[in-house]
């Protein structure tokens, strides 16, 4: 836009210590042609003040009217419109005037669940350079930073000069890490038996997903109960699948085991991968998006009954989304364990494993 | 990432990848090296290369790794640190690569003086069982354990061990499974795959005798029980077999030692299908090698006192363990088949030749439990079983030299161990006599090259001791003595069996075949030979003055038991008699140089063998009749020879006149009668003790009466003129006599006359010109003798008669030229058409010579050329007339020659006119 149409208003926004802090790299929309490039986005986490300078330049000998200037954090949730679904295309243009979502062309806003905003300068006449600092104190952030395939979270600072014609408005786009401070001490909390679901809920509200694998290891505090699963297909093949637990940080290490009590099958290989299921949408029309984020042979050829195959697999240095769940859309995870025989047949089982961040 | 598809590009991919890793670290960019090395790594995982071109692509990327390990081990704290780096290579996507950088990393960091060792030992061989491809698994494995091995720490043998018997296991288990890979169809082909890859197994093994050292309980208590348990439990028989091997291989022969029983207790739980043989013939050999070296040592240095170990191989009776275990096997595996068992044996067998060389006791437990499972399995043995059952009996089957037994050895084996003839007798027929013939084979061998210098020792063959050794020998070897000679209908399968049930054989086939009956035979000729080694060794052994009667006696067992053969006394009686012959001889010297007593009983002892040696020749002649009659005779006139030398007339003319008997009876061919006419006239010649009682007037009458009644004309003018000599005797120096000085020469010239001119008319008479006038020449060259030797009014061979004699062949050789002119024209001129092609030149140039006359009267065609066969006949061939003619008259010009040539000698030739 402003190639061909020059602003009057050059706006940049600088967040305080954006040097110093830790990016993360994100690839930059999906849709829009230049895939290459990745947007190097500063950090932050829940209940972390943003504060910044916004400098506006005005061409040298000009001057620009306008009725105000205001600064606005904005949280969203964007979506791909899916075959028409009438709450996201209500919600679009209700929000704002704005058709596109500000990370992917294609997506539009459905929830904007933070917008909080404030005026830097009254309005008038802006003829020279000018810096208005901004801060959000402590600003809450209900959800994780998340790119998907269908959804995005996006969080953004946006700064708008109001003017009688089209408004100016420049965005700064940063990242949001939720931490999960409950597995730090996973150990030490022992009879506790508040602390444990409390420190989950703080976080997800009722991270409808995980429910069941916390009933497994709801019975047992003191350590995670490892996950035992009877894989088998009659008379062919029979397996125990076994890993630590259900729950992993992103650092963490899957540890565990296959056993084979029974093979007929041919095996070429066998491979563990992490599915991310997006699912976003309401319910009668949601659109289910997997990716694979992790692939990983673990077994080359054929075993024989009996035989323990060790899976090891760390987390840490895939780039994975942890578990998300809100009203429109949720993230999960799983564990998929897929047998790939001779003649081309893969056979599989997925598990839900929760992925949760920590610091 | 794929991998390449065929060998060439694989090979090529891992040259460059492994190119441009090693510019990486140059450059030290270790990620980007780490990247090369992955793709490399991912040729890895190519199933379709056979185990060799795994095996090359393997080595290739071994070595390039270790460029990479060193690397890494040498930047450890500086630049990266390698538990980080195990982690990140954990990253990899496929399992393959990710193990072959793990353990590389993990083992450079072994490297490192601080890093958690047993932890990392533990987590590289566990997580190997990620690749449960029995090709790819082994070789990563075999990797593991490639690159481990200087690393494993070394204080902690335990658990090295523990280490490399895990990774050993998981190996062997892998290496089964290969086998039950693919279609049923290349199960062959996964054999032979397997075998290409057992190697890396042993390495295991080997890599376990080198962790073990010289710590035998630990070898006993952890190693040996988890190795055999897994090889018994895979139940795999190319593992079972390779495995058992292996380990006799790999471990010192100490340990074998001290673990024989758990080793040999092991083999019974194998597979049924294995053959525990083999694995028992590789521990026997490894166990005779250490004697083998054990000696060795021994003879270097003989000073120092032996270590303990020594001991300990002599407290343990090894035959003992492996009898119990032959005991158990026989007992609990009964459907081990002879093929199996019998090698077995013989691999005992040998082991206790080796050990416990003069423990004859075992041998024979040993002979007695084949015996036995031969009798369990019934009556037939199978005929590939045949060679088992033969090396068994022969002991042929033991490579070294130390091994191989002596005559002396077989002699004790066979008198002392009962159950080796009860074995021998259950074979066929067939393998009896070849087993039996090797065994005789050594038997007389030793005699052979007795001075051989480095077998002197053992090679002092067998000393008869006693007569039931001498039975059980002999009894052993009663089968070959019953063995027809190897007739042509032998091999007919019909005859076979009229062998096999009877004792007698059918009196050969046809009496006409008396002559073909006289094939050589190998084992008969042996058997003989036997008789002389046998009647050598009791004479070497026993004193040989008093013991002559146990010599005698054991002669007569000889020849009794050579009686049971049969017909083929013929072929060993003759060395029994000729033995007998021995015997009177020595008694003879004895009794000339012994007191009066002793030469009393000493001349008692040469009639007795006389007696023997008659007895021997009438067996001999009841058994083999007409066929022998011609040797039989040549054996009575050589008795009567030997008589005659001892003085003993009466003897030698029993033997004399059984000859006669026999010329009478027996001898009907005329040529042979005239050859024994010959002989018994040389013989008779020669006797001196024959005079009393007119023994020799009769014999000598007799023999030329005999010679005057021959068949041909020929044949009676020769023996006639030959007998001519019986009435003049002539000087034996051996035993004093000297012409002119000894005045009892038996000469009678009247006699010898009347010979000369009977053998002359019958030269006369006969028909054939050229024979006649050829037998007059030899007449007139007896007459010469008898001129030179004697004065005429002895000889009655006077000057005169010579002249006549002379005449007449003259007379005689006229009329034979005159045959020549009449017919030679027409002779010649054909005998050049027929000869014309062939042979033209020589033929002309060497005429007059092709021809001879034998002394028997039959034409000799000597060839021409050299190196040509004579042509013996009886017949005149009209054609080469001419030739014919020129023998009688050179061999006139030759005696002409003679006449001449002896008058400047003696003067009395001048008179006779030529």
């Amino acid at each position: 836009m402003s190639l061909f149409h020059k602003s009057p208003v050059d706006i940049e926004i600088l967040l305080d210590g954006e040097e110093s802090r830790k990016h993360v790299e994100i690839p930059n929309a999906a849709g829009s042609g230049s895939k290459t490039l990745n947007d190097r986005l500063a950090v932050y986490e829940d209940g972390e003040t943003i504060s910044g300078m916004v400098t506006l330049r005005v061409k040298e000998g000009k001057r620009v009217e306008h009725l105000g200037i205001k600064v606005a954090v904005i949280g969203s949730i964007d979506m791909i419109k899916t075959s028409g679904g009438n709450g996201s295309g209500n919600s679009s243009k209700r929000l704002s005037n704005t058709s596109s979502s500000v990370s992917d062309a294609r997506k539009t806003p459905v929830e904007q669940f933070i917008c909080l905003s404030y005026d830097l300068c009254p309005p008038g006449e802006l003829q020279h350079a000018q810096n208005f600092p901004f801060m959000f104190k402590d600003l809450a952030k209900r959800y994780e930073s998340y790119r998907g395939k269908n959804v995005d979270v996006s969080y953004y600072v946006k700064v708008t000069v109001a003017r009688k014609s089209i408004d100016i408005s420049k965005t700064k786009k940063f990242w949001v890490y939720l931490y999960k401070n409950v597995s730090l001490p996973p150990a030490p909390i022992v009879n506790n038996e508040e602390s444990h679901p409390n420190a989950e809920t703080t976080e997800e509200n009722g991270a409808d997903g995980a429910s069941s694998s916390k009933a497994l290891t709801g019975g047992l505090r003191k350590e995670p109960k490892p996950v035992k699963l009877d894989i088998g297909i009659e008379n062919c093949l029979h397996i125990e699948f076994e890993f630590s637990k259900s729950q992993y940080s992103l650092k963490e290490v899957i540890v565990g085991r296959i056993y084979f009590l029974l093979s007929r099958l041919k095996i070429k290989h066998m491979e563990l991968s992490l599915i991310t299921r997006e699912s976003s949408g309401l319910q009668p029309s949601n659109c289910l998006v997997d990716s694979t984020a992790i692939r990983y042979e673990i077994m080359d050829g054929s075993p024989v009954k009996g035989e323990t195959i060790p899976i090891r697999l760390f987390l840490g240095g895939y780039d994975l989304s942890p578990d998300v769940s809100c009203n429109y859309f949720n993230v999960k995870n799983y564990l998929s364990l897929v047998i790939v025989d001779e003649d081309g047949r893969r056979y599989f089982k997925q598990s839900e494993i929760v992925l949760f961040r920590t610091r | 990432m794929s991998y390449a598809e065929t060998l060439e590009q694989a090979l090529l991919t891992v040259k460059q990848q492994a190119m441009q890793m090693q510019r990486c670290l140059q450059q030290r960019k270790l990620m980007d090296a780490l990247k090369h090395t992955s793709i490399m790594l991912t040729e890895l995982r190519n199933p379709e290369l056979s185990p060799k071109q795994y095996y090359e692509l393997y080595i290739m990327i071994f070595d390039s790794l270790s460029v990479l390990s060193t690397y890494l081990a040498e930047n450890h704290p500086k630049h990266h640190h390698l538990a980080d780096l195990y982690e990140l290579v954990q990253y990899a996507g496929n399992v393959v690569p990710r193990l072959y950088l793990m353990i590389t990393v993990g083992t450079s960091y072994l490297k490192c003086p601080d890093s958690p060792r047993d932890e990392i030992l533990k987590d590289m061989i566990e997580m190997c069982r990620g690749v449960q491809n029995p090709i790819r698994g082994l070789f990563l494995r075999y990797y593991l354990s490639q690159r481990t091995k200087q690393l494993l720490p070394e204080d902690a043998t335990e658990f090295n061990a523990n280490f490399i018997i895990t990774n050993f296991i998981e190996m062997n288990k892998l290496w089964v499974r290969l086998q039950h890979q693919g279609p049923l169809r290349e199960r062959e082909q996964r054999t032979k795959e397997r075998k290409e890859l057992q190697i890396l197994i042993g390495s295991q093994l080997v890599r376990l005798s080198q962790i073990v050292d010289d710590n035998l309980s630990m070898y006993k208590d952890q190693i040996l029980p988890v190795v055999l348990e897994q090889a018994i439990q895979c139940r795999d028989i190319v593992s079972q077999e390779y495995l058992l091997d292996a380990i006799c291989q790999v471990f010192p022969d100490e340990f074998h030692l001290a673990t024989l029983d758990i080793l040999l207790d092991a083999t019974t739980h194998l597979n049924p299908d294995v053959s525990i043989n083999k694995i028992v013939l590789t521990l026997i050999d490894r166990l005779n090698g250490y004697k083998d070296r054990q000696e060795q040592e021994q003879g270097q240095e003989q000073e120092e006192n032996t270590t303990s170990k020594e001991v300990k191989a002599a407290d343990i009776n090894l035959f003992q363990i492996f009898w119990n275990y032959l005991s158990t096997l026989n007992e609990e595996r009964p459907d081990l088949s002879l093929q199996q068992f019998i090698p077995l044996i013989e691999s005992v067998l040998n082991l206790s030749l080796r050990w416990y060389p003069e423990n004859l006791q075992n041998l024979n437990a040993l002979y007695k439990i084949t015996t036995q499972k031969c009798q369990d399995f019934g009556s037939d043995i199978p005929p590939n079983c045949e060679y088992l059952f033969q090396n068994l009996l022969t002991l042929q089957n033991s490579e070294s030299s130390t091994l191989r037994p002596s005559s002396n050895f077989f002699y004790k084996l066979i008198s002392q161990c009962e159950s080796f003839g009860g074995l021998l007798a259950l074979q066929s027929l067939p393998l009896q006599k070849s087993a039996l013939n090797s065994i005789l084979d050594v038997l007389l061998h030793n005699e052979v090259d007795f001075d051989d210098e480095n077998e002197a020792s053992s090679n002092e063959g067998f000393l008869i001791d006693s007569k039931e050794n001498l039975c059980s020998l002999l009894s052993i070897f009663e089968p070959l003595t019953k063995l027809g000679p190897p007739m042509p209908s032998l091999d007919r399968k019909g005859s076979k069996n009229v062998k096999g049930t009877g004792d007698h054989f059918p009196a050969d086939e046809d009496d006409n075949d008396d002559e073909g009956s006289w094939i050589l035979d190998p084992i008969q000729e042996k058997l003989a030979k036997l008789n002389h080694v046998v009647f050598q060794s009791v004479v070497k052994s026993s004193d040989p003055i008093k013991d002559i009667e146990f010599e005698m006696e054991v002669l007569l067992t000889l020849r009794n038991w050579c009686y049971k053969g049969g017909k083929n006394i013929k072929y060993t009686y003759p060395a029994i008699i000729t033995n007998f012959w021995k015997v009177i001889r020595r008694c003879h010297l004895l009794a000339t140089r012994c007191d009066s007593e002793n030469t009393k009983r000493h001349t008692e002892l040469i009639k007795q063998n006389f007696k023997y040696v008659s007895r021997s020749t009438n067996d001999l002649f009841n058994m083999c009749g007409n066929s022998f009659s011609d040797a039989l005779y040549k054996l009575n006139i050589q008795s009567a020879s030997l008589a005659d030398q001892l003085s003993l007339g009466e003897i030698a003319y029993d033997f004399f006149s059984q000859a006669f008997t026999l010329f009478e009876e027996s001898l009907s061919d005329s040529r042979t009668q005239f050859q024994a006419l010959v002989y018994m006239a040389q013989s008779l010649q020669k006797t001196r003790s024959l005079r009393e009682e007119n023994y020799y007037d009769s014999l000598i009458v007799r023999c030329t009466l005999h010679g005057s009644k021959l068949l041909k004309k020929q044949d009676q003018c020769r023996a006639v003129y030959l007998c001519s000599h019986l009435w003049w005797t002539t000087e034996i120096a051996l035993i004093g006599e000297e012409e002119g000085v000894t005045t009892d020469f038996y000469r009678e010239g009247k006699r010898v006359l009347e010979c000369l001119q009977r053998s002359l008319r019958v030269a006369d008479s006969t028909m054939d010109n050229i024979q006649s006038s050829e037998l007059m020449i030899e007449i007139l060259n007896r007459c010469l003798y008898y001129f030179i030797h004697g004065d005429e009014h002895d000889t009655h061979v006077s000057v005169r008669y010579i002249n006549g004699l002379i005449e007449l062949i003259k007379t005689n050789l006229k009329s034979l030229k005159m045959e020549e002119t009449t017919t030679a024209k027409t002779q010649l001129a054909e005998q050049r058409l027929s000869e014309l092609h062939i042979d033209d030149a020589q033929n002309t140039a060497k005429v007059s010579n092709r021809f001879v006359i034998g002394s028997d009267g039959s034409y000799i065609d000597v060839p021409t050329v050299n190196g040509g066969r004579a042509l013996v006949s009886t017949k005149l061939n009209s054609m080469y007339i001419n030739e014919m003619i020129q023998i009688p008259i050179q061999h006139f010009n030759r005696t002409c020659d003679y006449i001449l040539n002896q008058r400047d000698v003696d003067d009395r030739f001048k008179v006779i006119v030529i």
